[in-house]
């Protein structure tokens, strides 16, 4: 339900002139009739706003948005304590996420069509053998990873998605 | 003989280390009884790996990775056991951790599944920073060097039946099914990492996982995700962290392990000690302790903060698995050659000063010397090679997202790097915490 975004109650304008960074504000619940709405079939990277919904449901999560000056911040909290933030330009389109907590959360959902992609970024090197974090190097997708077990981070962003003025720097 | 030996050994590394405690008392006219030899450790080996890993068209030999040999019997029994070799020794995760094609037919017969609410086997799924492993829970009474837990819980990977498919569940995390001893570069794994289970609070709300997510597993397979508690004393459910099972010795470890020429170094050895301030070969001496997040922790546990070229990067840890430094500096020249893709390649040795902090604000000197993998590598065949590391990426990106410094095994050559488990206090400090 695209058509809906706007009818979301996050916060615009006045909190823009805090700081050119991503602000912290309070967070606004969304709708829950809204997200109950929302279509599953759809994943949050290169979505839009309904596939944020979509993932809440799939991941039963908690959300928060919050409104920086060039994009919004859906932040997801999970049944056990993991964060995942996704990031919408002004469009509604999610051009990044990130996650943190025990463990890589459910990236098939998240990644959406760029899953398939991600899985053959990341084969098994054959030869010496390190167990070396998944990743993703190309001009419109990039994810870097890390962490042990009981503790992973990772983002995914489309650079070429990405509003004007946002950098890497400003993914949490 | 070899054990004597060792405990002989492990009395110089006291000595060396300045630890104080126990020692010789000499001068004594008197004639003492010797103590009994001291049993808590075992020893680490880091050479090729097994010999699965260096077969077949994706041949290989590892590099610094290291191993130690752990006894499994069925549950009762002192017959019907086998000692497996090549367990890699990590302290970046929890659980023991063997693949089924390792063990014998006897021994796997009599190893019995641990089983849920509704009477079916369990069967988990546990991630690592590649991949994903899946298999069933079985039980078996567990020994290694001198220490033993009856009845504990492990992960048999790549089972057959039920278990021999991963739920979408398990591998939609993304990465390569670790399914094999070549994939994995290991006979098994043993994790002593900072927390005393595998999945601690996120495994026992309905639905929930962490590291590990555990199913129910009927004879059609396993799809249900189902909570387990995170006991460390029998009747377990999650895999515990060994060491916080035994009935002694049980907050922690120490990796000792020698230093190692720069070139390089064919195979090493060192030893695994079992416990912190338990005993007179293991004491805290002045090793400097950094404490470090917990599993509530938001990032998760483990994490410590490195301050690495002016920045602070607060998801960073000291991993005996990674088998190199891991962190981003796009100012070190990336190796180029084939199958060196994402290595740091720099024109001679250099110096590096990362610090660590712990959340207790004690710091350390994480300084090291890194080396070109290319020329280290190249027409040698050494296991124990230092200075090698890597970007957490293939290729770099002139980006400074990444929050994370990992310290793999190299960081471990020529120190007693202590992992010391949450909640268990060590040398009258509390865990969880790193110290060096």
């Amino acid at each position: 339900m695209p058509e809906n975004q706007n009818s979301t109650s996050i916060a615009h304008g006045p909190f823009n002139r805090l700081t050119p960074n991503l602000v912290r504000i309070a967070a606004l619940a969304v709708c829950a009739a809204w997200l109950a709405a929302a279509s599953p079939s759809h994943a949050a990277l290169g979505g839009g706003f309904d596939s944020v919904a979509a993932d809440r449901l799939h991941l039963s999560a908690k959300i928060a948005s919050a409104s920086a000056v060039t994009h919004t911040v859906h932040t997801l909290t999970l049944a056990n304590g993991s964060v995942v933030r996704e990031y919408a330009s002004p469009d509604g389109v999610v051009f990044a996420v990130s996650w943190h907590g025990a463990a890589r959360p459910d990236l098939r959902q998240l990644f959406g069509a760029y899953f398939d992609r991600f899985q053959t970024d990341n084969p098994l090197v054959s030869g010496r053998r390190t167990h070396r974090p998944l990743a993703a190097d190309h001009a419109d997708f990039v994810v870097r990873s890390g962490g042990h077990p009981g503790a992973s981070w990772g983002v995914a962003w489309l650079p070429l998605a990405a509003p004007a003025g946002f950098t890497v720097n400003d993914i949490q | 003989m070899i054990r004597r030996f060792l405990a002989m050994s492990a009395l110089l590394f006291l000595t060396a280390c300045g630890g104080g405690g126990g020692g010789g008392g000499g001068g004594s006219t008197t004639v003492t009884p010797p103590p009994p030899p001291l049993t808590n450790f075992a020893t680490i080996t880091v050479d090729d790996g097994p010999a699965a890993l260096n077969t077949g068209p994706n041949a290989y030999t590892q590099d610094d990775v290291a191993y130690v040999s752990v006894t499994l019997c069925a549950p009762g029994s002192t017959t019907n056991c086998q000692t497996i070799d090549h367990v890699q020794v990590d302290t970046g995760s929890v659980g023991l951790r063997i693949f089924q094609s390792v063990l014998n037919t006897s021994l796997l017969a009599a190893l019995p599944n641990q089983t849920d609410s509704s009477a079916n086997p369990v069967g988990e799924c546990y991630g690592y920073v590649d991949g994903y492993v899946f298999g069933s829970v079985r039980s078996a009474d567990f020994s290694v060097g001198g220490e033993s837990v009856s009845n504990m819980p492990f992960q048999l990977m790549a089972d057959t039946g039920q278990f021999a498919n991963p739920p979408a569940s398990c591998s939609s995390g993304g990465g390569t099914n670790l399914n094999t001893v070549q994939a994995f570069g290991a006979n098994g794994i043993i994790g002593l990492g900072v927390t005393p289970t595998d999945c601690g609070a996120q495994c026992q709300t309905a639905g929930g996982y962490g590291a590990a997510i555990y199913y129910d597993c009927p004879t059609a397979g396993c799809s249900t995700i189902i909570t387990r508690n995170s006991s460390t004393a029998a009747p377990f459910q999650q895999l515990p962290n060994p060491v916080a099972a035994f009935a002694v010795d049980n907050n922690g470890v120490i990796v000792s392990l020698p230093s190692v020429p720069a070139a390089g170094q064919a195979t090493l050895t060192g030893t695994l000690y079992f416990g912190i301030g338990t005993q007179t070969n293991n004491t805290l001496g002045a090793a400097t302790v950094l404490t470090t997040t917990t599993d509530q922790s938001p990032n998760g546990a483990g994490l410590v903060t490195a301050s690495y070229n002016n920045k602070s990067l607060g998801e960073s840890f000291i991993d005996s698995g990674s088998n190199l430094y891991l962190f981003v500096d796009s100012t070190i020249t990336q190796c180029t050659q084939s199958g060196f893709s994402g290595y740091y390649c720099p024109g001679g040795p250099l110096s590096l000063t990362p610090t660590l902090q712990g959340q207790n604000g004690q710091t350390a000197s994480a300084a090291f010397t890194l080396q070109n993998a290319q020329t280290q590598f190249n027409g040698n065949t050494f296991a124990a090679v230092p200075g090698i590391g890597g970007d957490t990426a293939v290729l770099e990106t002139s980006n400074s997202y990444p929050n994370s410094f990992d310290f793999g095994l190299p960081f471990f050559f020529g120190r007693n790097v202590y992992t010391a488990i949450e909640g268990r206090s060590a040398g009258a400090v509390s865990g969880p915490f790193f110290a060096y």
